[in-house]
């Protein structure tokens, strides 16, 4: 018994609109998920990478402070290896031996400004792409599974149907959470690993320089979200087991990337033995489709578009096509074959899941 | 709230109809819910739930109207929900919250502000006697204290009307008389509608003032309780102390001819003052002492069987 029990008593305040509904479903839907102690170790590890981002970033500046970022652009345009100067490696190369601006030498300043938003740029797209996205396709597994099927497990569906709230409310309550989530783990990394950048370089003119980058940061963060956070809450709204969910949102990502893996596999080998058979007949062999990859890119490289061949299956793959869309909002990837077909492909499954998911979550009010 | 009508009846349906497939579950009802406590009963599969989804808007009707305090609830849900508590038969919550987190959940979820939210769930909890449970996981709380809990988040929100769905199921009886006495606080101290759907006849005999009797998808019988357990003959119920024998001898000796119940009870057929004249002169020639004079009235589950008991389209004509 209350030491002061008022009895029953009316309530006479202001009511918020249906989207007040909204932020209390995504607040409560995040402080549910935070619980999860596999998702707060998930999420330190999110932050971990931008680490060794950073020292990179370091190292980069650490050249262009002790000038000797002309020497390692002869280089790199020599093929040499300029792995010592750390993470960087192959990226820096790559990046630097490609840039007009090393084979040019008019102007030093203009050179930099350039030099340094290529790789910039192909850091962070290497960092969004290698460690972020497959750390968020685990966050995103461990939190949004449970969102929409654990209501439907506990017929919290009443809770909220009979409330001054409609479907759209919901969802974008339940999006909500899992924009959070993304903000946590990709944003918000990304948006540190750059000023940790700005930090270490040798002016604040920086900022200018590069005032862009985290737009473009936000933009391939956004890019990342959509289809993988309606996906997931797609599978989440068909079963009330989130066990099946995560199955099928894990059984997805590996399954694409299988298939992806395998076909661009069989077009590898297709195109060796095109170019074999090519030079056995003492025939120029036309291989720019399909070239080999440099023996020493590696796949962190490969995430910052260091390889520059066109992946025809990249939208098969949600990791793959997303990543061709994010080398289009870094200014990495130009070329319009190369991220139309991911970029309607992620369309279009984005709008499946909407569908799916408005379809689900009003099933009760169509009854 | 301002477009909310000032009309005397807070539900008001007229010709629903409502089919699942090939299966027609409420079949031209129609229905008044009048401020006060109303009892909605009948058996299962009677369309009670089914006839709750329509009045909040949460199911396509195939014929018919609902209107809700003059709203229509297919048009208008928002409006609707603004003044309409529910609490649920299934138990329905989100795992992980505390009670005190659920209820303000609810709070949130009806657009009562943060801060505010808290202290209001707390006001309503305390007012439920929810004790320190409220901190414990829905999960984990006792059925009792689960139908605290829904119940709280029902009313959070200070609706107009509240709606029940077996809100006595799993308690016990000092939990269910307290319930029931809340209903009847809301009701009659707060001028609230309650709209209680239950099995629990003797619920219904406690605290309602108006019952529809609900069977097959179609309107059985519906009015005031105590005019429907009227009998059909107007009968008083005569405790006394003192020989049954000889009053009943006496009250037959006057032309009243009464019906011995046990050792004290008698019903008598007086319907007039002067009859009720006869009975005072016959008991006070008896020489027995009259303890209690009352009309008598019908068992509400006599009604209730009888109604359920008719023939359809008789029952349908008589609705």
């Amino acid at each position: 018994m209350p030491l002061h029990d008022v009895g029953y008593r009316a309530w006479q305040g202001h009511r918020r609109g249906p989207w007040s509904a909204a932020v209390a479903i995504a607040t409560t839907g995040t402080k549910l998920a935070w619980t999860s102690r596999w998702l707060r170790r998930a999420v330190f590890f999110a932050w971990s990478p931008a680490l060794f981002f950073a020292a990179s970033f370091f190292a980069f500046e650490q050249a262009i402070d002790e000038g000797r970022i002309t020497s390692l652009q002869e280089r790199a345009a020599r093929g040499s290896n300029l792995d010592g100067i750390g993470l960087l490696g192959t990226i820096l190369a790559d990046t630097l031996g490609r840039s007009d601006a090393a084979q040019t030498h008019v102007d030093r300043d203009a050179e930099l400004v350039a030099t340094r938003r290529l790789v910039w740029s192909r850091l962070l797209l290497a960092f969004m792409r290698a460690p972020q996205a497959v750390l968020l396709a685990v966050v995103v597994g461990l939190v949004a599974p449970a969102l929409i099927s654990r209501d439907l497990r506990a017929k919290a569906w009443l809770v909220y149907f009979t409330r001054p709230l409609s479907g759209i409310h919901y969802i974008a309550g339940k999006i909500a959470v899992l924009a959070t989530v993304v903000a946590a783990v990709t944003v918000l990394p990304a948006l540190a690993l750059w000023f940790a950048g700005v930090l270490v370089s040798p002016s604040v003119w920086v900022v200018v320089e590069t005032w862009d980058l985290p737009l473009r940061i936000v933009a391939a963060s956004v890019a990342l979200a959509i289809p993988t956070v309606l996906v997931a809450l797609a599978y989440s709204s068909l079963t009330a087991e989130s066990r099946i969910a995560s199955f099928a949102w894990f059984a997805t990502w590996a399954a694409c990337w299988i298939a992806h893996s395998s076909l661009a596999t069989a077009d590898f080998v297709a195109a060796m033995d095109a170019h074999a058979t090519a030079v056995a007949e003492g025939v120029e062999s036309d291989d720019d489709q399909w070239r080999p990859l440099p023996r020493r890119v590696n796949w962190v490289a490969r995430a910052a578009g260091v390889d520059t061949t066109i992946d025809r299956w990249s939208w098969i793959s949600p990791y793959h096509a997303i990543g061709v869309i994010q080398a289009w909002i870094f200014g990495v990837e130009t070329r319009p074959e190369a991220y139309v077909p991911p970029l309607i492909a992620m369309i279009v499954v984005s709008l499946v899941s909407i569908v799916v998911l408005a379809w689900r979550v009003t099933a009760p009010l169509r009854a | 709230m301002s477009r909310l009508s000032p009309v005397e009846e807070p539900v008001l349906a007229t010709g629903i109809v409502k089919r699942y497939g090939k299966r027609t579950v409420l079949d031209r009802v129609s229905l008044t819910v009048h401020p006060g406590i109303t009892g909605l009963v009948g058996p299962n599969g009677a369309g009670k739930s089914t006839l709750v989804k329509a009045i909040l808007g949460l199911v396509r009707l195939a014929e018919g109207d609902v209107r809700v305090f003059g709203l229509d609830p297919r048009r208008e849900p928002h409006a609707v929900r603004r003044n309409v508590g529910v609490v649920p038969e299934d138990e329905c919550s989100v795992p992980g919250l505390s009670g005190v987190e659920m209820v303000r959940y609810a709070a949130q979820l009806s657009g009562i502000p943060g801060i505010e939210s808290l202290r209001r769930a707390h006001e309503v909890l305390d007012w439920c006697d929810a004790g320190q449970e409220r901190y414990r996981p829905v999960e984990t709380l006792s059925v009792g204290m689960r139908q605290k809990v829904a119940f709280a988040a029902a009313i959070v929100h200070d609706p107009r009307m509240v709606i029940l769905d077996e809100p006595t199921n799993g308690l016990d009886p000092i939990e269910r008389r307290a319930m029931l006495g809340r209903l009847t606080t809301l009701a009659h101290d707060h001028g609230k509608t309650v709209f209680v759907s239950t099995h629990v006849l003797p619920d219904v005999q406690a605290i309602c003032d108006r019952v529809i009797v609900l069977a097959a998808g179609r309107v059985r019988l519906k009015g005031r309780l105590d005019e429907l357990t009227r009998p059909v003959a107007p009968q008083l119920r005569l405790e006394i102390t003192g020989s049954v024998a000889a009053c009943l001898d006496r009250l037959a000796a006057v032309g009243i001819r009464g019906r011995r119940l046990d050792d004290d009870t008698l019903h008598l057929p007086v319907q007039d003052a002067a009859g009720l004249e006869r009975l005072w002169q016959a008991t006070r020639a008896a020489g027995v002492v009259v303890r209690a004079l009352t009309p008598v009235q019908e068992r509400f589950e006599d009604v209730f069987l009888r109604a359920i008991a008719q023939p359809q389209e008789a029952a349908h004509a008589a609705s």
